[in-house]
């Protein structure tokens, strides 16, 4: 690992430093050998996770398959399980999924169900359950699909988020995956144990809202990217808890390349990037931005709001935070605009990216009062990119942001 | 200084010499685009800098815009079509508010800010049928000139539907009309509402007054006429309107680098 951050760039495998699926040379800083043994731990995320899991599995605990930040993680560590999530990001799992699927549907739904037909995500494979969720109708489709492959649960998520009727449908949802997964792993779900996994939950929620917010900085000292792939399959893995602890200690006064004042400072919003989707961050960031701030699933939404693990009824406390989520499922998502109006001004972007991958009929639709929040009232340049997971199109989403950042620079010098 | 604009879009390549203090176009040139981007383009300039007697040594400075800018090694610096047509227009109409610029392979629609800036912009480039590509085809399959187009328009009595929203269907659709009596006037007028129908769905509700057409589909005579229609709105036709991105160019080249502006403010 030893001089991994020095200027040689024959290095081959991973080198985070270089990282050679952005194609982005020099993207990142010199760095000392801690911030760089820091990143390579990131970097090699998916083997923690998979040592990890199967270390617990042989011990005896249950792996439990999630696919949307609605499902509270907490209940199922309280389950003593392992939530870990499964959403697809290649591109090479979509043509199996086409034969069961529409082509014209999400990406992100088609990988995940590819990834089941081709058996190739080895955490699907182990996992004792699926918990999935009403979310949209394409996702709620496939899961049909999907429960014929592996044992599933299915949350039903009512979706009008101020229906104080709906919030207690939803607390009853919880009490009824509290049940499945106690009869299905002969474990009493006390509330104690749900009180511990809240407070563990809120740790990485703190730590990783901490890292987020390091962004918010002249001189950020990470690029989106690298901020991004600090996301782990498995939440709480203690080691990772812990190098979250050192990235907060050792991170802040470094460097990165380009220097961050002649790039634009970007919020990106819409769809989340699992793990192998990051193609449009790497254009946006290797096209003159920076992204300051992720308001998607994959990024600051779903860690702004912990839960108090000291509420009378825990069930309802959790129930509450994860009903809060402003996913564009939800009608009215009034809690999402808020959100980048806020993330907007407090991370100070010089403008709005918004993602939507193609098919997805709620972000697209929503994205109207998105560019109208953004431009009419932020009074920041928009731009909303449309794509799939095929890297066909990434020159002409190169144009459109290279477009959108000459705009920004074009504001500023008036 | 003397600065140069060059446009490399899909189809044409297009060189300006620009006089950057009293913003005067000194010279200014068209090639039809080939496989070596750069080596054409470079030509272009030659001839253009010979044509003003300049020479190259008095360029201060390059600009490469359009489709292929990045293949042109010898310009200073790239900025992207966006941003240089709303530039050249706004020189030529300042107070343009909406651009709409159909060329050979994409189309796009700008909204412009008043002092010239891009407010917000849409662009197709995935496919061809909101093209001049649409016109080619349909030219070459009825024997016409690209120039004989804006006539037979207007001779027709009515314009035939044409459904496919792809040029390769579209060619057989043509064919099928041809076979079943439709005359190639009114096939063309047909073709002219799709194009322009095409560009009114991009661009949504988006249209503010004035708008100007570029592009070199804006030369094609009644393709102004088909737009107007379509869109509801007056048109302009712009100076000049294959030039308007390399102008662009060439007036930022001669601006304070755009890329030395500090982001944070
Ligand atoms: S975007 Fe919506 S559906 Fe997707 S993971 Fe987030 S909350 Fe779930
Ligand atoms: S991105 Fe949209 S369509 Fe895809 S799974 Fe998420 S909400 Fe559903």
């Amino acid at each position: 690992m030893s001089g991994c951050c020095g200027k040689n760039n024959n290095i081959k495998e991973i080198d985070p430093c270089n990282p050679p699926n952005a194609g982005l040379s020099g993207l990142t800083g010199t760095d000392g050998s801690s911030v760089c043994e820091l990143l390579v731990w990131f970097h090699e995320m998916v083997d923690h996770c998979y040592e990890y899991a199967c270390a617990e599995k042989k011990k005896g605990r249950k792996l439990v398959g999630i696919m949307c930040e609605y499902t509270p993680r907490e209940l199922i560590m309280a389950a003593g399980a392992i939530p870990v999530c499964l959403c697809g990001g290649s591109v090479e799992m979509i043509p199996a999924a086409e034969h069961d699927l529409p082509a014209n549907l999400c990406p992100l739904i088609k990988s995940t169900y590819g990834y089941s037909v081709e058996k190739a995500n080895p955490f699907m494979e182990m996992a004792d359950l699926l918990v999935a969720e009403t979310t949209c109708d394409g996702k709620k489709k496939m899961y049909e699909l999907l429960a014929k492959r592996h044992p599933m649960h299915v949350l039903e998520l009512p979706q009008k988020p101020n229906n104080p009727e709906a919030f207690e449908y939803w607390l009853y949802e919880l009490r009824m995956l509290k049940k499945q997964l106690s009869e299905r792993f002969r474990v009493k779900i006390t509330d104690e144990a749900i009180r511990s996994a809240i407070v563990e939950m809120n740790t990485e929620r703190r730590l990783r809202r901490d890292l987020a917010e390091l962004m918010k900085s002249d001189s950020p000292p990470l690029t989106g990217r690298e901020l991004l792939d600090m996301k782990s399959l498995i939440s709480c893995l203690p080691v990772d808890l812990e190098q979250y602890e050192k990235a907060l200690n050792t991170l802040p006064g470094r460097k990165i390349l380009p220097k961050p004042d002649q790039r634009v400072r970007v919020l990106l919003t819409g769809v989340p990037l699992p793990h192998g989707a990051e193609r449009v961050m790497d254009v946006i960031e290797g096209n003159g931005g920076l992204v300051v701030c992720q308001e998607n699933c994959t990024g600051i939404k779903p860690v702004l709001e912990d839960v108090d693990p000291d509420a009378e009824d825990p069930l309802r406390a959790l129930a509450k935070k994860y009903f809060h989520l402003p996913c564009s499922v939800m009608t009215e998502n009034k809690g999402r605009l808020d959100s980048i109006r806020k993330l907007a001004g407090e991370y100070r972007a010089g403008c709005v990216i918004e993602l939507i991958w193609q098919a997805c009929i709620t972000y697209d639709v929503e994205s109207f009062h998105v560019r109208r929040l953004v431009e009419d009232e932020i009074h920041l340049p928009y731009l909303r990119i449309e794509t799939d997971y095929s890297p066909s199109d990434s020159a002409r989403i190169a144009t459109r942001v290279q477009a959108l950042f000459e705009t920004v620079k074009h504001r500023i010098k008036r | 200084m003397i600065y140069a604009g060059i446009d490399a879009g899909s189809r044409t390549v297009k060189a300006i010499l620009l006089d950057g203090k009293e913003l005067r176009v000194l010279a200014s040139g068209i090639a039809d685009q080939g496989i070596k981007q750069a080596d054409l383009a470079e030509s272009l300039l030659k001839d253009i800098l010979k044509k003003a007697g300049i020479n190259r040594k008095d360029v201060g400075k390059i600009i490469a815009t359009g489709y292929g800018r990045n293949a042109i090694d010898f310009a200073d610096t790239t900025i992207t079509e966006i941003t240089c047509h709303a530039c050249g227009v706004h020189h030529w109409i300042p107070q343009a508010r909406t651009v709409v610029d159909i060329g050979g392979q994409d189309s796009k629609v700008l909204r412009l800010e008043p002092d010239g800036g891009v407010r917000d912009f849409v662009m197709n480039d995935r496919c061809a049928a909101g093209t001049g590509r649409f016109l080619e085809v349909v030219a070459a399959k009825l024997e016409v000139s690209l120039n004989d187009l804006g006539g037979m328009a207007q001779r027709a009595k009515k314009a035939s539907a044409i459904s496919s929203m792809c040029v390769v269907f579209a060619e057989t659709e043509i064919i099928g009309l041809l076979a079943s009596g439709e005359t190639p006037e009114n096939i063309v007028a047909g073709v002219q509402m799709s194009i322009t129908s095409r560009i009114t769905s991009m661009a949504g509700r988006n249209i503010t007054d004035p708008v100007v057409f570029t592009g070199g589909v804006a030369l094609i005579p009644g393709m102004d006429k088909a737009l107007e229609s379509a869109i509801n709105h007056k048109i302009i036709i712009s100076p000049e309107p294959q030039m308007t991105g390399a102008l662009g160019a060439a007036i930022l080249a001669g601006r304070e680098g755009l890329e030395h502006v500090s982001i944070i403010g």
